[in-house]
């Protein structure tokens, strides 16, 4: 895993969702019991990769188990960002 | 009895998209005329979506161009409202003409303004600061055209309009006016649009209503009904167009922005609507739909409507948002006053934009109700509903009629009383000089709230919610099915959620209108707070949030009486609640208050538990003081136009409003619980008011000076610490008084449990 990517997408959760960071971890389940992210939530993770990594990740055919945590949600970016 | 008081529609005004009053917008809505065209406002070529229906009249047109929009559409909407009622504006029934409307995005078109210019630096403008709170828009309207009765702004998102006309009514029932505007107000604004393209949630093109439902298009308007008594109407020789039953408000307690999809919200409130009317669901002839386009509304709609209405065949559906647009705030009343209109005239608006394929898919889901589409429906019609769903899971129905019927409002009036206490205030703190709460969230997590569920919440919110969950305990309540519907909530604030808002828009002026934030946008709206308590708590009854000056926690006490009163519920949480953030201190700075005299700013959130009798009875609650009297009073004399202005006769009036009807003189009361914060002006003012009134020994404690101007949450506070006193045997009564904008004061005794 590239731990750049998966720290600068954990940033962006922190920031935008105001996911404690002590409370976040690169395996923990997004959307689950964990961390408990909704609709909205994912919406707006969809913006905040598109801006950190210029990467589409709905236009790219991301699915529900691409949202499931940092450590999938960074194996996405890893495969679809340019260059 | 006063329950039973009727109430019926005396005026009509209504600006929107589809035209620039009532006669003009009806002709369009029955000829399906659509007011959606690429928008104006701004710039949207970065946008997945262009269109919205804006009205085509400038800001000089609407009012005199020294108004926010927001204010200016409901200056324009109120002056045709008048105008049709025949009320002569200088005479005495003007002073008596409450102004009640709704707004769910306020003065964001002067918010747009301000912090364009803050963010470059520059110093915003004065006028535009003074606009952007949704604090002072009937206060202004009231003043512009000189309607001395007491004003509220109801900002439960698009439930608001609708809230406004319920709330008229149960005031009039309740002895505290005759005669109210009521209605909505909302400009097109890129705070809204950018809030909704970031949630995904508008159509790619024109909305389309039970039909394509992917998403809707914004709007902006105003819809203003005369509500007024049947006796003074008559009196004054009105004509009236029709009777207004009653009303069901109720809560979701689900998702902030999402309805439930099983519809169960809805179902509540309509039901709530049609039983208070004293009807059956067979009685009523025409629903005018909340009908969004977005495909959650819809689909839990059409649920609701074909679950409730089953047995109803001769039910007519219509949504005229196909055609006004998604106007917020503005919604319920515009769509109020179409119903209206649809009532009197016998003559029903469809919802437009269905093709010949589409009428085939709505013909199987639409079961036996007959929605009407493309075309308008000739019919003569007896009962009429309007329904309307919010933001924060605020649902709202209003039943209009040609006869009076027997309303079932039925309650017996019961004596009121305090019955918990929960309290969060700030501590001083000298890097800020303000009064600062501790937020810990150790002290949620104790009270079960997960931090999945904080985390969401904004400041506002969650000092709200931890004086809820305070209150709650206090009063030894704990939520379950059986009282989940029997319980509401009211909260009174006066800036809302301005730190939302102000972040909010910054974003999208510095990244752009496509860039909003989908997670913050839902936080921007008044009543996320209050939509918060309900799904955190599961409290699923009544639920209004009134932004109204200082004093809104005070007149969220009386406005919660009133939900008790007539049997809405058996117990209400009424708070007060604001937030001293740096957006706040920079609004108060550049207001010039904030270090004016002695005046520090303070926040904080305090909720009371109002309760009737028998309830408190069954419960074998402690009761901290039983409340003897209420009332909210301004007028119009001075300077109208200045609406920071203080009227010495309306304080005095609201003073001895709830002397009268608590059976008590000036000479019983021994303490007041004033509004003073060290500016010396208001304090002056006040203390000689009171000397006249009660002497020169009267007892007045200032909460303000040990928690800093929290401004609701302050008028809350001195509700709170009256209670607590009287509970502690310090005194036997008292009285509790704030301050808003225009001259208004609120006023409330308390007395011995």
């Amino acid at each position: 895993m590239n731990n750049e990517i998966a720290e600068q997408i954990k940033g962006m959760l922190v920031e935008r969702l105001r996911i404690p960071a002590d409370e976040l971890e690169y395996d923990s389940e997004l959307f689950g019991e964990d961390i408990g992210l909704d609709s909205i939530d994912s919406i707006e993770i969809i913006v905040g990769i598109e801006n950190l990594f210029g990467v589409d990740i709905s236009g790219a055919g991301a699915t529900k188990e691409d949202f499931r945590s940092i450590e999938t949600l960074t194996a996405f970016v890893e495969a679809h960002k340019e260059g | 009895m006063l329950n039973e008081k009727r109430c019926v529609i005396t005026g009509l005004g209504l600006v929107c998209a589809i035209g620039d009053n009532t006669e003009e917008c009806f002709e369009s809505a029955l000829s399906g005329r659509s007011g959606i065209e690429d928008v104006k406002s701004f710039d949207t070529s970065n946008c997945y979506s262009h269109k919205g229906a804006e009205v085509d009249l400038t800001n000089g047109q609407l009012a005199d161009g020294k108004y926010d929009r927001t204010t200016a559409l409901g200056i324009k909407a109120a002056g045709e409202a008048i105008a049709d009622s025949g009320i002569d504006m200088n005479s005495e029934t003007a002073s008596e003409i409450g102004v009640i409307l709704g707004s769910c995005i306020a003065g964001a078109a002067c918010v747009e303004k301000y912090y364009n210019q803050k963010v470059k630096g520059e110093k915003g403008d004065f006028d535009d600061l003074k606009s952007m709170p949704a604090s002072v828009i009937a206060g202004n309207v009231a003043d512009y055209y000189n309607a001395g009765g007491m004003t509220a702004n109801i900002v439960n998102a698009c439930a608001a309009g609708t809230l406004s006309v319920s709330l008229a009514i149960d005031l009039i029932r309740g002895g505290k006016g005759e005669i109210f505007l009521a209605g909505g107000c909302d400009s097109f604004s890129s705070l809204a649009y950018a809030g909704f393209h970031a949630l995904r949630a508008l159509a790619p093109s024109d909305c389309s209503p039970f039909n394509h439902s992917d998403g809707i298009t914004l709007g902006e308007g105003a819809g203003v009904l005369v509500v007024e008594s049947y006796e003074h109407a008559v009196k004054r020789g009105a004509k009236i167009y029709c009777d207004v039953l009653s009303s069901g408000v109720s809560s979701d307690a689900y998702h902030i922005t999402a309805p439930r999809p099983d519809g169960e919200g809805q179902m509540s409130v309509i039901t709530r609507g049609v039983r208070n009317s004293g009807l059956d669901f067979k009685d009523i002839d025409y629903v005018n739909a909340h009908g969004t386009g977005t495909a959650k509304n819809d689909e839990s709609e059409f649920l609701s409507l074909n679950t409730l209405f089953a047995e109803n065949k001769d039910l007519y559906v219509s949504s005229t948002k196909s055609m006004t647009g998604h106007c917020l705030g503005a919604a319920g009343a515009i769509e109020a006053v179409l119903t209206v209109k649809a009532l009197t005239e016998g003559k029903l608006p469809p919802t437009t934009g269905y093709s010949e394929e589409d009428l085939k898919v709505l013909a199987e889901k639409s079961g036996d109700i007959n929605f009407i589409a493309n075309k308008p429906v000739e019919k003569e019609i007896k009962y009429a509903m309007s329904n309307s769903f919010a933001f924060g899971g605020n649902n709202a129905s209003i039943v209009f009629a040609k006869d009076p019927n027997v309303l079932n409002l039925s309650c017996p009036k019961q004596d009121l009383y305090v019955t918990g206490i929960g309290i969060v205030g700030g501590e001083y703190d000298e890097a800020t000089d303000s009064y600062i709460a501790e937020l810990d969230s150790e002290v949620f997590k104790a009270y079960g709230v997960k931090s999945a569920f904080l985390r969401k919440l904004d400041r506002l919110s969650q000092l709200q919610l931890l004086s809820g969950l305070k209150a709650l305990e206090d009063a030894g309540i704990t939520i379950t099915p059986e009282n989940e519907g029997y319980i509401g909530i009211c909260i009174g604030t006066n800036d809302g959620p301005m730190t939302e808002i102000a972040n909010f828009q910054k974003g999208i002026i510095k990244d752009g209108i496509d860039k909003g934030s989908a997670f913050a946008f839902p936080n921007t709206v008044y009543n996320a707070a209050g939509g918060y308590l309900s799904i955190a708590t599961g409290i699923k009854g009544y639920n209004v949030t009134i932004a109204n000056g200082f004093q809104s926690g005070l007149q969220s006490v009386c406005a919660a009486a009133g939900a008790i009163m007539f049997g809405y519920e058996n117990i209400m949480l009424a708070s007060g609640t604001d937030e001293c953030t740096d957006i706040d201190t920079e609004i108060y700075t550049d207001l010039g208050y904030a270090g004016k005299g002695g005046m520090k700013l303070g926040e904080g959130s305090v909720t009371c538990v109002i309760e009737k009798d028998s309830s408190a009875a069954d419960r074998g609650a402690k009761r901290y003081a039983k409340i003897g009297g209420f009332s909210s009073c301004r007028d119009t004399s001075g300077d109208r136009f200045n609406n920071t202005r203080l009227s010495e006769t309306a304080l005095t009036k609201a003073i001895m409003n709830v002397l009268e009807e608590g059976g008590m003189q000036p000479s019983d009361i021994s303490c007041i619980y004033g509004f003073g914060n060290g500016v010396e002006e208001i304090d002056n003012f006040e203390l000689e008011v009171y000397k006249k009134i009660f002497g020169d020994n009267i007892d007045v404690k200032l909460v303000k000076k040990d928690y800093g101007e929290a401004r609701a949450a302050s008028s809350s506070l001195q509700f709170a610490k009256l209670a607590e006193d009287i509970h502690d045997g310090k005194f036997e009564s008292g009285i509790a008084v704030s301050i808003g904008t225009s001259a208004l004061y609120s006023a409330i005794l308390l007395t011995k449990a």
